[in-house]
This record gives structure tokens, sequence and C-alpha cells, in this order.
């Protein structure tokens, strides 16, 4: 399959994945003091029992991050025009998630020609995390 | 019981009264560090989050912040309130962590972040609802980010809930 470029954008074309993890508890750490998010319930295993879990979870806004990087690597950090997603599941410690992307449609707004992409955040054993769409301009058409 | 039913008299845990607050703008100056330690955890590999001579090289002014550094402005926003003696938003609505749970995330993009620049940060506490006969109770929340000459940069809204059963 050949690579998809922004210029040559199509529906159905496929994004280069990013494959992260597996998600140590330092990274969760390191995200807290990377973000300032130091919401305890992802890096205090004390605190995750009180709350009647087994185990710390992983910030949704790591992953988020993460799948980001998708669209925002193929099209430019100045061409990203919107990023939204739902959190499905929960990311636990030791999951590897697989961030992919598909152009699912081609439009224009705001006087420029743009991509709408659907992205999706998968654990190792196929549990889905994380799914979303972005919007981002495309180079504009030879005339 | 319907979710209508629990609207009219709700049992969670959100304060409902915080409907339609509008917290004072709050001014954040973003950092080169913050930037790279922040585009490092992500496993970014992109000089421009890294190397100011790259990024300068592709026409930036200094390190360009990822998309979702948002997240590390509206913590310093965050801590920023504390330290004027203002209450954090989470705080504000009575948010208990240990049922907290983010349902989604949204982002409008304007323009890009820089190090060096100081945004400001507004924040709208938006409303309350909530499902499943309550025991899931919602909160939206929405913030503009802008900057003093560049204008308004990212707009974002997120949906955050307590899950009681």
């Amino acid at each position: 399959m050949t690579e998809s470029t922004p210029a040559a954008a199509k529906i159905g074309d496929q994004l280069p994945q990013i494959v992260y993890g597996p998600i140590s508890r330092t990274t969760l750490a390191l995200y807290a003091g990377a973000s300032g998010d130091h919401n305890p319930i992802h890096i205090d295993s004390d605190m995750a029992k009180s709350a009647g879990l087994d185990d710390v979870f992983a910030q949704g806004m790591l992953s988020f991050g993460v799948l980001a990087r998708v669209p925002k690597s193929w099209a430019g950090t100045e061409n990203l025009r919107a990023f939204g997603i739902r959190f499905v599941s929960m990311t636990q410690v030791h999951d590897v998630i697989t961030c992919a992307g598909e152009i699912v449609e081609i439009f224009h707004d705001s006087g420029e020609k743009r991509a709408r992409i659907s992205l999706a955040a998968t654990a190792q054993d196929g549990r889905k995390t994380l799914t979303g769409e972005a919007v981002v301009a495309l180079p504009a058409d030879l005339k | 019981m319907t979710d209508q039913m629990v609207a009219a008299n709700p049992t969670g845990i959100f304060d409902r009264s915080k409907k339609g607050t509008r917290l004072r703008p709050v001014v954040i100056p973003i950092e080169r560090g913050r930037i790279r330690f922040f585009a490092r955890v992500l496993g970014e590999t992109d000089p421009i989050h890294f190397d100011v001579g790259e990024a300068r090289a592709m026409g930036y002014p200094d390190l360009v912040a990822p998309p979702s550094f948002f997240m590390s402005i509206e913590a310093a926003a965050n801590e920023e309130r504390a330290r004027l003696g203002q209450t954090p938003v989470l705080k504000l609505i009575n948010c208990d962590y240990r049922y907290l749970l983010h349902g989604d995330e949204h982002y409008e993009y304007f323009g890009l972040m820089f190090a060096g620049d100081e945004v400001s940060l507004t924040t709208t506490i938006v409303g309350f609802y909530e499902k499943k006969g309550g025991i899931m109770e919602f909160v939206t929340i929405e913030s503009s980010l802008s900057h003093p000459v560049r204008g308004l940069l990212i707009r974002e809204r997120r949906t955050l809930l307590h899950r009681l059963g």
C-alpha cells in the first residue's frame, strides 16, 4: 500500500499508525507531572483501592495526546483544525495502544480543502479505548 | 425513575448551582521546558517541540506546543487560581475524584501556541445532566484560550462524569 499524503488524500486512506506503550506506572507519573493533572486516581494505588478499583488506570488525556499525534504528524501541526474524542473504556497499566486514523470525508470549508479523519485507539486485546475524529486542512488542488 | 424526574430533583454530587458560572480569565505563560517535557512523555519526535533552532528554521517564532498541550495550560490556570485565592474549576463544581471520569474532549484550533506566549484562559460551566436514572451525572465545561495579539487560539469543550453505581 502506498503511503497517503495530504496532497493526494482520498477517502479510505489509512494514516500511519502510532503504537504507544506498554504504559507503565512511570508513564502515568510522568504524564501527571507534564500535564499538571495530579488526579491521584492515576498515580496512587491506595487512592484507587479506596475508590473500589483494583489498581490505578491511565489518564484519558495521555491516550488523547498520543492519538492527536496521528492527524497532526500526517497533516502538520498548523493544519489541525479540530480534534475531538470520546473515552469509551479505561486504559489500564501495561496496555499497549495502537492509534489509527482513516480519511472518511473530503470537503471545503472556510476557503480551505479539508479532510475529516476517523480515529481510534485500541489496546493489545482489541479493546477500543478512545474513538473520535479530526479535521485537517489539505493543500489546495492545482488549478 | 426517568432522567427527567432525576433532573428535577438531582441526587448527584456535582454542585448544580454553579451552572452558567464564568470564571475570571487567567493569564498563563507558556514555557519551553514544559513543552519539551509534555512532548517527550507523549512520545513526540518532531523537532519543532524540542529544538528552538529547528522550530525557527521552519518559520515558527519558538517551540510549538503539541495539540493536546491545552491540558497543561488548564492545569496551570487552576494552580494560578488557587494562588490567587480563587476556587479551581473541579472544586467549584464539587468533583469527587473517586468517581470522576472523563467522558469526551473536543478542541477547535484557530492558531498555534508557542513558547514565550502569554495566553489567557476563560472557562464557563455550561450545565449538568444525568443518565441511567442518576447513576451517571455529567457536567459540560467550555474554555477559550486566546493570545493578546493573535486572538482566539483554541476553543475547548469537555464532559466529565461521576459514575455513582
